[in-house]
């Protein structure tokens, strides 16, 4: 273990750094979204639920919690690692990290994890949060533990990539603003996809974060639009491709070294 | 007995190394270059000569074109040549998030450096470069002078064999430049290697050993002050420089 932990020391300490910064901005980072999200539940959920019939034999606030939660993780695990990463290359400190004695994979790594630690802690303050206002059931522990791991990769992942690739602030907002939002907006977050009409139900099946909803969904209440199995594979095959793609920058040292 | 590549090997060696940006910049045209373990070297040049991507090449902070890079013997793109080297850049690029101890601590621990080892030399740094009582403070709140002296104990953090300072001193007051050439020159007494660039002549002049000219991606000299003073017929490397650079 301890040779383990000195092999990867630099590795241990850039993790340490990302989730020092997370700590550091927590009213940003950690409770603002919580906050956010909570509200989602309390305006939505408490005071129109009771106007809404019930979605596929839930309370519409029960059936809200699951959708909300992966909304707030994977805006939260992109938007940190995009962030960071920006900052790190803009302010040019990134350079102590490249130079260091470290393997690309461990940089790529490092730089991720900041996000994920901080969407899991986002998820379980708001499930807590939820769990004091509606009965939230954990059906299927284990698709929902795939169904999260898979998100974090993805969106940490792709946070990384756009971290890289942006030459402005305004372009990772962009992402955020024009992709992640109206994609987890129209993903089934508030609704069942299955009550829209064609072709709208269709069009909703090209959103990849509508899968990863009903994975979530399912892990959580044991009932998905469509197949689980599906969900966790298109979210398993989106979460490769993006670490492959973040791997190729760190191991090439392209956008990243002119 | 074979001795081991570090203590036999120069401290840098540049074989061919040509970086081409993708602009199409020829920054640096097979460049050869051999820094000695334990000399105090110069590099010195204009603006736009190559001297900023040799180092950024050196510290695998660019991608090269072609041509091999060897630290004390090390490909230098190896672990084992990343721990040798430490580098204090031009520009200022401390992280905002970090107060003074983190970032040696974070650097340190970037590095390899054990925890106990880790926080013993951030105390000892902190104490050289009279950092202590920022300790607490983040490197945006820090004054220039501060900070100068921050990046240089960065530098140093991992006790690297090769310091690699590029124009340290511009925009550092002439107090701190006395105090941080002070420190630089004991570092060097105890056989580290320092290379340096500078665009105060009279200090490359004084305190290196030997001077490399580099003008256009090219070393178009290389020798100690007095040899370069007797090859352009100069009473001084100012003297030196101008006709070096102002040749066709």
């Amino acid at each position: 273990m301890s040779a383990l932990v000195e092999r990867h020391r630099g590795l241990i300490w850039l993790t340490g750094r990302e989730v020092l910064r997370v700590m550091k901005l927590w009213t940003q980072t950690i409770v603002a979204p919580v906050l956010a999200s909570f509200l989602f539940i309390v305006v939505f959920g408490l005071s129109l639920g009771g106007r809404i019939r019930q979605i596929d034999g839930f309370d519409y606030e029960v059936f809200i919690v699951p959708g909300l939660i992966v909304m707030a993780m994977v805006q939260a695990a992109y938007s940190n690692n995009s962030s960071s990463v920006f900052q790190a290359r803009f302010d040019r400190y990134l350079h102590d990290v490249l130079a260091a004695p470290m393997r690309p994979w461990e940089v790529n790594l490092g730089l991720s994890l900041g996000g994920a630690v901080r969407a899991l802690i986002i998820a379980v303050a708001l499930l807590v949060l939820s769990l004091l206002l509606v009965d939230v059931p954990v059906r299927h522990p284990g698709v929902l533990a795939l169904a999260v791991a898979l998100a974090l990769v993805l969106f940490s992942a792709l946070g990384v990539i756009v971290g890289i690739y942006a030459e402005t602030f305004d372009h990772h907002t962009f992402v955020n603003n024009i992709l992640i939002l109206p994609l987890t907006f129209l993903g089934g977050v508030f609704y069942s996809v299955e009550s829209l009409p064609s072709p709208w139900q269709e069009i909703s099946h090209a959103n990849p974060i509508f899968f990863l909803v009903s994975a979530v969904r399912y892990g959580f209440l044991g009932h998905s639009d469509v197949s689980v199995a599906l969900s966790l594979a298109i979210t398993a095959a989106l979460a490769v491709g993006a670490v492959a793609w973040s791997s190729w920058l760190f191991s090439t040292g392209r956008r990243l070294k002119d | 007995m074979t001795l081991p590549p570090s203590t036999v090997a120069p401290a840098l060696e540049l074989r061919a190394l040509t970086k081409r940006y993708d602009d199409g910049l020829l920054a640096l045209d097979a460049v050869d270059l051999v820094v000695p373990a334990g000399e105090f070297f110069g590099l010195l040049g204009p603006n736009g000569a190559g001297k900023t991507t040799l180092i950024s090449a050196v510290c695998n902070l660019i991608r090269v074109s072609s041509g091999q890079i060897r630290v004390f013997g090390h490909d230098h793109a190896e672990p084992a040549a990343r721990r040798l080297v430490g580098l204090a850049e031009q520009d200022v690029n401390l992280d905002r998030f970090l107060d003074v101890e983190e970032t040696l601590l974070y650097h340190g621990g970037y590095y390899g450096l054990s925890r106990a080892r880790t926080h013993e030399r951030a105390r000892e740094m902190m104490d050289v470069f009279d950092l202590r009582a920022k300790a607490g403070t983040r490197a945006p709140k820090l004054s220039g002078g501060m900070r100068r002296r921050l990046l240089l104990a960065r530098a140093l953090m991992h006790e690297p064999r090769l310091v690699i300072l590029d124009e340290p001193t511009a925009g550092v007051d002439f107090e701190l430049r006395m105090e941080l050439w002070r420190y630089i020159r004991r570092l060097h007494s105890t056989g580290t290697t320092i290379l340096l660039t500078t665009h105060y002549l009279e200090e490359a002049e004084e305190l290196c050993e030997e001077i490399a000219l580099i003008r256009g991606g090219h070393v178009i000299a290389r020798d100690s002050a007095a040899g370069l003073r007797a090859r352009y017929a100069a009473d001084s490397l100012a003297d030196v420089y101008v006709k070096a650079m102002g040749a066709p």
